[in-house]
């Protein structure tokens, strides 16, 4: 089992006119990930947490070589994310709320689709598709065009196309957003039982108490910036006296302090 | 190499299974020719039938007896051998009635002989000819078909009074005049297919392109499908092939619906002489026009598909690529209605250019093997490029993601 390594990972964006305007500033780079480092082992569940816009699904898309880094690199196993990404993407399932499935198909022929472009080989195929079919409920609409579904059964049919080559690595930003609380706990159960068989998991949430229920440990990120980086009990010891909530808050009202001086 | 042939049967069977694309990209074009073909064949020889019936109104004033009947003559059986006319005098109308009445279409020729006309022309004085006025409405076409019969009848009636006027009718004869058609009946035919084909070609193998290229690239940006496939480990050269290669199939399809048309059209159009057109062509020249066909369909979509990767819209790829469109659509029209085709080797070397060029050749016997094969060796050059640069923009996450 292989686990991922983050290095000094920066990230900035060209900030268009438009963006400018909206971000009420002059500053024509926006420095989404801003030297982020962190490790996640094999066996255990990673949660970077962070408020909206703090950089998760930046750094989740650097690391899964969708985007390029300014600097800083990631190593899943011994492969390098800039170098080497073919070989990244070969051993990670990635999925954000923004990769959608094409309308047309259905997630039967997606899900083989997608285990060939994979590389599984064709006597796989079948077998995983009703492993995870089963597991995600896909089953009963197999054979329904991805237009006809909705949100939440998008939402499966993505995850379960995302696993398709059951990789060692499983990146997940927001998993269960847009989920009920039944299929969210699918997919939480899922993780655990993957954490478990000794796989990477990391996932990215905005929802404190989700990071606390299912993350062995967590980054907290905000503004770009990793600002604890441990085991939820470690954290919480930095100040006995306050809660975990109070904590987060606290970090994040530091961080947007400047803004307002 | 899998994963291309992968992508490439998922490319197709999307337009396959989608019955409102089958009908856009291989029923349209295909029937929308054939009616528009057959609506203007049908139209112009509705025009050719009405002009040929319509009976002439002519007045005539002091119309001699002898062109009288000559105008009115009937063939053995009684039909109006010439012209179907009806001949009525002047009566009282003024010139200014008369010309109102021709200019209202009410006549459609009058013949206004001088008083003395038959007499002279019976006895000539050499040094004062009679006259005769035609009046007739050159803005009508009954009228201007009512002309030109009518003149073609004065002809005989001069040629007769002439003969007439000889001693010896034998004087009349000055030379024999006997043209000998010695022309490649082929060649001939060759040239109205090579006048219309090369055009049609490559606007139709463009028009297919267009329907389905801008939503295969520019659609997977715009609906958030892209990022799913870029982050299998498909190589993205691999991405770039498979689309296009199944994108010049599906085009060239798309381009064998609208020749059906042409044909099935060409027919209403032209009528019964059009169907030989393509016959006279053996398995060699189809054999070529497929080649050039091929390669032209691979550039054309490399194109396409490189502006519908810069695109963030369907939209936004659509009104990129009418630009590139409009200059296929002059290129083909210049190949259609220039001179003769070229046949310097350099020539070929120019994308669309070339293939209509060599196109024109086949379709008229002139082939060219070598600028055949420049044509389709530089095609495949252009698509490789293409192909690279497709490529390149798969990789570039400001080309992929920017919103
Ligand atoms: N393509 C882009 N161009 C410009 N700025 C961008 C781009 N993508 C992200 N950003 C900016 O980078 C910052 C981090 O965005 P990101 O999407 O990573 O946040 P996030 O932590 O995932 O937030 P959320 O919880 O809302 O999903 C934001 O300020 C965002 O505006
Ligand atoms: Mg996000």
């Amino acid at each position: 089992m292989i686990g991922l390594r983050v290095e000094h990972l920066r990230k900035t964006f060209n900030l268009s006119k438009k963006q400018r305007k909206i971000e009420r500033t002059d500053v024509r780079r926006k420095i989404a990930v801003d030297d982020v480092s962190f490790e996640a082992k094999p066996g255990e569940i990673f949660g970077l947490l962070g408020p909206n816009g703090a950089g998760k699904t930046t750094a989740l898309r650097c690391i899964a070589t969708l985007i390029k880094p300014d600097s800083g690199d990631v190593f899943v196993g011994e492969h390098s994310a800039v170098k080497d990404s073919a070989m990244v993407r070969k051993n990670i399932a990635f999925l954000t709320n923004e990769m959608k499935l094409e309308d047309h198909f259905t997630p039967n022929y997606l899900f083989t689709y997608f285990a060939r472009l994979h590389g599984v080989d064709e006597a796989d195929i079948e077998p995983r598709k009703a492993v995870l079919f089963e597991r995600f409920g896909v089953d009963k609409f197999r054979e329904v065009k991805v237009a006809d579904l909705s949100t939440g059964m998008k939402q499966k049919v993505s995850i379960a196309v995302s696993l398709v080559h059951d990789p060692d690595t499983i990146i997940f930003d927001e998993p269960t957003n847009g989920l009920d609380v039944l299929t969210a706990r699918t997919v939480t159960d899922y993780l655990q039982a993957m954490a478990q068989a000794g796989k990477t998991v990391i996932m990215s949430t905005h929802i404190l108490h989700v990071a606390q229920k299912l993350c062995d440990r967590i980054g907290i990120i905000i503004g770009g910036k990793i600002k604890a980086l441990d085991t939820i009990e470690n954290i919480r010891a930095i100040s006995p006296n306050e809660d975990m909530e109070a904590l987060f808050f606290k970090l994040v009202e530091e961080s947007e302090a400047p803004d307002y001086a | 190499m899998r994963n291309i042939w992968t992508m490439f049967k998922k490319e197709v069977y999307r337009v396959l299974s989608d019955a409102r694309l089958v009908v856009m990209v291989f029923i349209v074009p295909g029937l929308s020719i054939f009616v528009m073909y057959s609506l203007m064949g049908n139209i112009m020889q509705g025009q050719a039938d009405a002009v040929e019936e319509h009976e002439i109104i002519m007045i005539a004033e002091n119309l001699p007896q002898d062109l009288k009947t000559m105008l009115e003559a009937r063939d053995l059986e009684g039909n109006q051998s010439q012209l179907n006319i009806t001949i009525d005098g002047r009566e009282a109308m003024d010139d200014d009635t008369l010309e109102q009445k021709i200019l209202d279409g009410d006549i459609d020729i009058a013949l206004l002989f001088d008083e003395d006309f038959a007499e002279k022309i019976a006895n000539p004085d050499l040094h004062a000819p009679p006259s005769l006025h035609i009046l007739y409405n050159h803005g009508r076409q009954p009228s201007s078909f009512a002309y030109n019969r009518v003149n073609m009848v004065l002809m005989e009636y001069r040629e007769r009074a002439l003969i007439e006027r000889l001693e010896d009718p034998n004087h009349y004869i000055v030379f024999e005049h006997l043209p000998v058609q010695i022309a490649d009946e082929r060649v001939v035919s060759g040239q109205a297919m090579a006048m219309l084909m090369p055009m049609l070609v490559i606007i139709f193998l463009f028009a297919g392109a267009m329907s389905i290229g801008p939503d295969a690239i520019a659609g997977e940006k715009e609906r958030n499908t892209i990022a799913t496939l870029l982050i299998t480990p498909t190589k993205r050269s691999e991405i770039a092939i498979g689309k296009v290669a199944s994108l010049a199939v599906l085009s060239l399809a798309s381009a064998l619906s609208s020749f059906i048309g042409i044909l099935a059209g060409l027919q209403n159009l032209m009528g019964e002489d059009a169907s030989a057109g393509l016959s006279i062509y053996g398995l060699s020249e189809y054999v070529l026009i497929l080649l050039l066909l091929m390669s032209t369909v691979l550039f054309i979509v490399g194109l396409i598909a490189v502006v519908s990767a810069f695109a963030k819209t369907i939209k936004e790829a659509s009104m990129l690529i009418m630009p590139f469109y409009f200059v296929t659509i002059i290129v083909g029209v210049a190949s259609s209605f220039g001179a003769e085709p070229a046949t310097a080797w350099f020539v070929h070397l120019i994308p669309l250019y070339g293939a209509t060029n060599a196109l024109s050749a086949v379709f008229t016997f002139n082939v060219s093997l070598l600028n055949i094969g420049i044509v389709c060796a530089a095609s495949v050059v252009y698509t490789i490029v293409l192909v690279f640069i497709l490529n390149r923009m798969f990789q570039s996450e400001r080309i992929m993601f920017q919103k």
